[in-house]
């Protein structure tokens, strides 16, 4: 028995040992020189690409197997295997853990992937360097806006390409609210929260739940007044405008639903409070507004989006690839397909089930009629959604990102365990 | 046993191993790797966001697995009793009734109490409806709560049944006239229980409640289902910073994990103590 214990003990060390020395890479691709799009093609032709990406949505994973599969097989010869994850940072986490077993090729071609996710693995150094910017379609990407070349404040280095852009907007009941009766701004919403108490929360701020950490934000830039300022870390500016900011937060907790003793984890937390009434307001990220959840069944009908004037934050989403892809071709095919400006047309309409907003900046297309596609979709985006004007009037860029983690730690400590 | 012991002990050990390393913050994926203690150190001194949280987590892991052992024991212990005494005929009936409820994952069993008991769920609803409330708003807080009722409520409805169980085995096994003697010697029905029945099944009630407490301390998803996002349950608060964007942070994940590990083999050594001292 305790000869026993003793050899898997052992054992145990060895596998250990064994994963961390036989960490010797490989090649594992078809060569092609990624300067010379045709030979990406070329090796990418017959390969399958593994594309990791959050698949809670139904009708998001129904839009990625019919536009991008089928488009894909016919035009390059290329097999989608979508693979469809429950939380962005389990890819993380895979490919972390495939790292640490030394396991090259690895298994994961391509991420849906932003924010803290994308900075875990640049910080890892597990990204494909320096392709972004060769796909053809990037010209047609604005990498000199800040909001396209800085990832919640993580440069991109063109480490990821993006796909689609977001905007925080808040959601409303238009069978309970009137449209004139909604709050403009955080300091109007404050008035709101403590004449109607218990009937607004937030999502509580931290990993995995950046929506609540972008809401945070938002204030943060309306009680300092200033937007630019917070693009770039500044220790003093944040210890002068942090106490502001948790004075805010703190004077509206008494208010809050369950007086602000705990809040929602995220977003579905959120909008099945809303559903039920027992709050008046939900947020989404999408193009579409409210749209993409009416059609998922997660808000009543009668749901609609809107706006503050403005801080109202928005960026960009991106695809990445590992360093330790096993089909690094095709995962580049693919990421420059999800570019074309045909399919852009098609992802912002909200009866395709995506509903985020372009990736691409529309004024560079030049072919009149593919321009005039994108138009005529952007004016097709239904009734749940913000208008555009307004989206354009309030919208604002991300902090840099040394202030995501002082915000998601400070609001714990000031405001929640207060 | 032996091939199972080998399976076991190299998956485990290994885990431990990898977790023990992470916590010394060697094999993070970042570059700059380097052993060292600041993770333990940041946890236990109170400082950090790790430090801060770590032990109102887990003094209040320690008071939700307390609570719901001492309420599932005392609730076995008088369901044991109750039908122990029923007739030879429905007892197959009642421990159908108590596996039944076993059949539920705690996953489903948190949920169904969250679409039930919370301020929107189905029994707020009917209080409304029927006017006990003004809206169903008004309905007490039973989940998502500050003191973990919600979460004690689950393990206490899952873990009697599961220890009534036991002491039904142990209470049908033994020799069955001994309460009888007892009568028949004069004791009171308070005498037998106090003198024969508890006795006998007291081994085997604190040996289950102990794995109950392990178990229950150590468990990850009824807490963050039914828990508040301040104070957690230490398995909660390990996975957020596990899960931290920072690598750097996965370090005090790990060290809270091992935490948790180390509390649960004292209270496993302590069970296996308390089983072996019944059978001599």
């Amino acid at each position: 028995m305790k000869k026993l214990l003793v050899f898997s003990l052992l054992l145990t060390v060895a596998l250990g040992a064994c994963s961390v020395l036989g960490s010797s890479a490989q090649p594992s691709s078809v060569e092609y020189d990624i300067n010379d799009w045709d030979s990406v093609l070329e090796a990418a032709r017959g390969q399958t690409v593994n594309w990791y990406l959050w698949g809670g949505s139904e009708s998001i994973n129904d839009f990625v197997d019919s536009l991008y599969g089928e488009a894909l097989k016919e035009r390059y010869d290329i097999t989608l295997n979508r693979v469809p994850v429950a939380d962005t940072v389990d890819v993380v986490n895979q490919v972390l853990s495939e790292k640490q077993a030394g396991k090259d090729p690895g298994s994961v071609d391509l991420i849906w992937i932003n924010g803290e996710n994308f900075a875990t693995l640049k910080q890892a150094d597990m990204l494909l360097p320096a392709w972004a910017d060769k796909l053809p379609n990037s010209s047609l990407v604005d990498w000199d806006n800040p909001a396209i070349n800085r990832d919640f404040g993580t440069p991109v280095d063109f480490q990821e390409s993006p796909w689609s852009s977001a905007q925080f907007q808040l959601v409303y009941d238009s069978a309970r609210m009137s449209e004139e009766d909604l709050p403009r701004s955080y300091t109007e919403l404050q008035d709101w929260v403590k004449q109607n108490p218990g009937r607004f929360t937030y999502i509580a701020p931290g990993p995995g739940a950046f929506q609540g950490t972008r809401f945070v934000k938002g204030a943060l830039y309306e009680v300092s007044g200033k937007v630019e300022e917070w693009g770039t870390f500044d220790q003093a500016l944040w210890d002068e405008y942090s106490p502001l900011l948790w004075d805010y937060f703190n004077d509206i907790k008494p208010y809050l639903w369950r007086e602000g003793e705990t809040y929602p984890k995220d977003e579905n937390e959120l909008h099945s409070l809303f559903a039920n009434q027992e709050i008046d307001f939900s947020i989404t990220q999408a193009i579409v507004g409210a749209g993409a959840l009416i059609e998922q069944g997660l808000v009543p009908d009668t749901a609609r989006a809107f706006v503050f004037d403005n801080y109202m934050i928005g960026d960009f989403n991106y695809v990445a690839i590992p360093v330790n892809a096993p089909n690094t071709a095709a995962a580049l095919v693919l990421a420059n397909l999800i570019l074309n400006p045909e399919l852009q047309a098609v992802h912002i309409l909200p009866e395709n089930g995506f509903g985020l907003g372009f990736g691409i900046d529309i004024n560079r297309v030049t072919d009149q009629d593919v321009l005039k596609i994108l138009l005529d979709a952007s004016q097709r985006l239904g009734v749940a959604a913000t208008d555009p004007a307004d989206l354009a009037k309030s919208l604002v860029g991300d902090t840099a990102a040394q202030y995501q983690g002082l915000v998601e730690d400070g609001w714990r400590e000031f405001v929640l365990q207060k | 046993m032996a091939p199972a012991i080998l399976i076991i002990s190299v998956l485990f050990g290994a885990s431990i191993l990898f977790g023990l390393a992470q916590s010394f913050g060697m094999m993070t994926g970042t570059q700059q790797e380097t052993i060292s203690l600041a993770a333990y150190q940041s946890v236990f001194s109170g400082q950090g966001p790790a430090g801060r949280e770590f032990w109102s987590s887990f003094w209040f892991s320690l008071w939700v697995a307390t609570a719901s052992t001492f309420f599932s024991a005392i609730g076995a212990l008088a369901v044991a009793i109750w039908l122990s005494d029923r007739k030879k005929k429905s007892q197959q009936i009642d421990t159908l009734a108590l596996n039944w409820n076993m059949a539920f994952p705690h996953l489903v069993w948190a949920i169904a109490l969250l679409l039930f008991f919370s301020q929107s769920g189905f029994l707020a609803r009917l209080s409304a409806t029927f006017g006990f409330i003004q809206t169903p708003a008004e309905f007490p807080v039973l989940v998502l709560d500050r003191f973990g009722i919600g979460i004690i409520i689950d393990y206490v409805t899952k873990e009697i049944p599961f220890l009534t169980l036991i002491l039904l085995a142990v209470l049908r096994s033994q020799a069955e006239n001994l309460d009888v003697v007892a009568e028949n010697l004069g004791a009171s029905r308070w005498q037998q229980l106090r003198f024969v029945t508890i006795p006998q099944v007291m081994p085997a009630l604190s040996a289950g409640s102990l794995i109950v407490f392990g178990f229950i301390f150590s468990a990850f998803e009824v807490p963050a289902i039914l828990g508040v996002r301040y104070p957690r349950m230490l398995p909660v608060l390990a996975l957020d910073f596990f899960l931290n964007q920072d690598l750097n942070r996965r370090a005090e994940g790990m060290v809270i994990s091992f935490v948790i590990t180390v509390f649960v083999i004292i209270v496993a050594i302590l069970s296996q103590k308390q089983e072996k001292g019944t059978q001599q």
